[in-house]
């Protein structure tokens, strides 16, 4: 027996021809997709075992985006644990002993499971047989256990397939037995309702989106199954009919229906065009009423109480100016922020540390980056390194601080230039760290470099890290 | 606050005429007041209609250009520029915005401004940005730069091929130190050139096909960048 820590989880996968059930039977079992589904085929011909156990795998088994949000929500599956149970999952304590095989772990379903879907595996077996009294059997363990109640709601479909296969091993019992059942009119019936299935399978959570979004590529599959599904119905309706009644009467009444539907699609159509169209409108008006709202509560939050603040304040002009660099730089970064970008990445933090200078000194500290990355422990000595020299620069400059940061290829460069009057490096007291150990000798210790060049006209921190090898530095975009 | 792009231009006998077209009162005032005597403004326009008709009918050699603007079909600077293409020989854009998307800034600089300036500029570095795009230069403030080489990249072209697209070694390294705040002189002694070949490099930058505006039978059927749909319902204010 493999661990089951070994294999993917059983979904359904996206590679599908028509329910993924195959292809993700194979990337659990480690099979090749083309022999299981040569296998499921076969298993088909055999008394329509195969075709069973499909229908069952695909009810019962999740796409992987299911998977990922039923397991999102509580750690173990309590039925199937293989199923939707993710492995990282299958180490920890669910409430059934894991097995890696299909769904023949659970304390309930392992009975039904036997009965019904053995024939599959092997196909020697008598299809139809149909479960054995394991049903009722099993159902008081499940009154038991903790999470009867969840599954109760949880898992209608399971109970319906459950409900259905039975009704098919009843039947096929009961004909065995020679009790005369009406084929004639539950076949067609069967056909309805698969067709009605294979078309209402087009609003399965996956499927809605792609229905929506006209771009899906999917789209024609999608109206193909429509078609498919239509098709069935009306098949079976035609039987249905034509059982009590010569061809020519149901190919009468057909035309009449069609006719008929005809006529109510076109007195109809207008009406649901326009209250399709309504519907967007209204939705787009909500959404669009929605984001005006959380724009004033912005506004109302940053821009309102800046401007009364700037008003008590008018007096101090270094108070007014630094509260509107402040309030500007709050609304930009609102305005013009990246959302796909990652926070905490090393443009913002030199931004913020740039902020912060200019809040506590008062003086502009404009950031210009080209290229980002993430934060690495010499990423941290180098913002601090940065911050140290933009402090240095906003107070001994005087003006406004240029800070100029570049990624390139994983190699960090910041550049801090101010217009003040200029110092020499040389004339700095020993026992003065700011310069020394803050910059030069931080960025020495983490295997970067820095270099000042002071001139009357100003004074620029060059500041080096080079790429590290497990560096993750995205470059440019 | 010193920003300013190298030492001011030389300036004109005559005075600069300029148009400002930016649709907040407050600020085309403030403009005013604060550009020197050698500017004259002869014209003012608060929307992209009354800017092209201003324009064509003042004909000045540098418009102080609002990159967001109401009116015409919502493309704002970029619309005027384009409205005014017949013009662009004559007339240099210089754009102003407080804009911090690279999509704003790019887009007008390809519609054809010659350079781009924040709003929280002083009055003494916009009269220099003036002459200078009135001279025929390009006005690069750290900024833009930042965003030309995110644009391009910060790699050298050396392939044949695609140098059409890229900027060449110096260029970028003039763009480089444009974006860690040097000003033109201070660029000219960083490289040991003079400040003539600097304007060069920078005039060259916005001459490269990326940053080209559109063919004139292209101009009016282009359509604006994607805004995200909030700076979109944003901007009438800005």
């Amino acid at each position: 027996m493999i661990p089951a820590l070994t294999r993917p989880p059983l979904v359904r996968s996206s590679d599908r021809v028509i329910a993924g059930v195959c292809a993700g039977l194979a990337a659990h079992l480690g099979w090749p997709v083309k022999s299981v589904r040569i296998g499921m085929a076969f298993a088909t011909l055999v008394g329509g075992a195969g075709f069973a156990f499909y229908a069952w795998l695909w009810i019962m088994v999740p796409t992987a985006d299911e998977s990922a949000r039923r397991n999102a929500r509580r750690p173990a599956s309590p039925i199937a644990p293989a199923v939707s149970l993710d492995p990282a999952f299958s180490a920890g304590p669910p409430p059934v002993p894991t097995s890696p095989g299909l769904p023949a772990a659970g304390p309930w379903w392992g009975n039904p499971d036997a009965g019904a879907f053995a024939p599959g595996f092997a196909p020697s077996g008598v299809s139809g047989g149909g479960p054995p009294a394991g049903y009722p059997a099993g159902y008081p363990a499940a009154v038991r256990s903790p999470w009867f109640r969840v599954r109760r709601t949880r898992y209608g479909k399971e109970m319906l397939l459950g409900a259905g296969l039975l009704l098919v091993a009843g039947i096929m019992i009961a004909r065995l037995l020679g009790v005369d059942v009406p084929l004639g009119t539950l076949i067609p019936a069967a056909a309805v309702l698969s067709g009605a299935a294979i078309a209402w399978m087009q609003l399965d959570e996956t499927r809605r989106a792609g229905l929506v979004d006209k771009t899906k590529a999917d789209q024609a599959g999608g109206w193909a199954r429509l078609a498919a599904g239509l098709a069935l119905v009306v098949a079976g309706v035609l039987v249905m009919v034509s059982g009590s009644g010569s061809w020519e009467q149901t190919w009468l009444a057909l035309l009449a229906s069609v006719a008929v539907l005809g006529g109510v699609v076109l007195v109809l159509l207008p009406w649901a065009l326009k209250f399709w169209r309504d519907l967007e409108t209204e939705r787009a008006g909500r959404i669009r009423e929605t984001e005006r709202a959380e724009i004033a509560a912005h506004l109302h939050d940053s821009v309102l109480q800046t401007l009364a603040l700037i008003q008590r304040r008018a007096g101090n002009e270094h108070d007014v100016l630094r509260l509107a660099r402040a309030q500007e730089r709050e609304l930009r970064s609102w305005l013009f922020q990246d959302p796909g970008k990652e926070a905490g990445q090393l443009s913002a933090r030199i931004k913020a540390a740039a902020a912060e200078v200019e809040d506590s000194l008062g003086n502009a500290v404009e950031v210009v980056s080209v290229g980002d990355t993430a934060m690495t422990e010499s990423h941290e000595a180098l913002l601090q390194a940065s911050r140290e020299a933009m402090l240095n620069a906003s107070r001994h400059g005087g003006g406004t601080v240029s800070v100029y940061l570049e990624v390139s290829d994983g190699r960090t460069e910041i550049f801090i230039k101010d217009r003040g009057p200029g110092f020499d490096l040389q004339d700095v007291p020993e026992d003065r760290l700011g310069v020394r150990e803050s910059i030069i000798g931080r960025m020495k210790r983490h295997g970067g470099s820095a270099s000042i060049t002071s001139t009357p006209d100003g004074t620029e921190v060059r500041l080096g890290m080079p790429a590290l090898q497990t560096d993750n530095a995205e470059g440019k975009s | 606050m010193n920003n300013v792009q190298g030492t001011a231009g030389i300036r004109p006998a005559q005075p600069v005429r300029v148009v400002i077209v930016d649709d907040h009162a407050i600020f085309r005032s403030g403009l005013k007041a604060d550009l020197d005597q050698s500017i004259l403004v002869v014209g003012e326009a608060a929307t992209v209609e009354q800017a092209i008709a201003v324009i064509a009918q003042e004909r000045p050699e540098v418009v102080l250009l609002d990159v967001h603007l109401p009116g015409g079909l919502g493309g704002g600077g970029r619309e005027v520029i384009a409205g005014s293409v017949a013009l662009l020989g004559t007339t240099k854009f210089l754009a102003l915005s407080v804009s911090d998307a690279a999509e704003d800034v790019v887009s007008v600089i390809r519609a054809g401004a010659r350079g781009y300036v924040t709003k929280t500029i002083s009055g003494a570095e916009i009269t220099d940005a003036v002459f200078r795009v009135a001279g025929g230069d390009a006005v690069f403030s750290p900024r833009l730069a930042g965003f030309v080489l995110d644009a391009f990249g910060t790699a050298p072209a050396d392939i044949a091929d695609d140098e059409l697209d890229r900027l060449s070694a110096r260029e970028l390294e003039v763009m480089r130190l444009i974006a860690r705040g040097y000003s033109y002189k201070e660029v000219a002694k960083e490289l040991f050139i003079s400040i003539k070949t600097v304007e060069t490099h920078v005039s060259a930058v916005l001459r490269t096909p990326a940053l080209q505006p559109a063919r004139a039978d292209q101009v009016g059927r282009r359509t604006p960048p994607p805004l995200a749909p909030k700076m979109r319902y944003h901007f009438w204010w800005l």
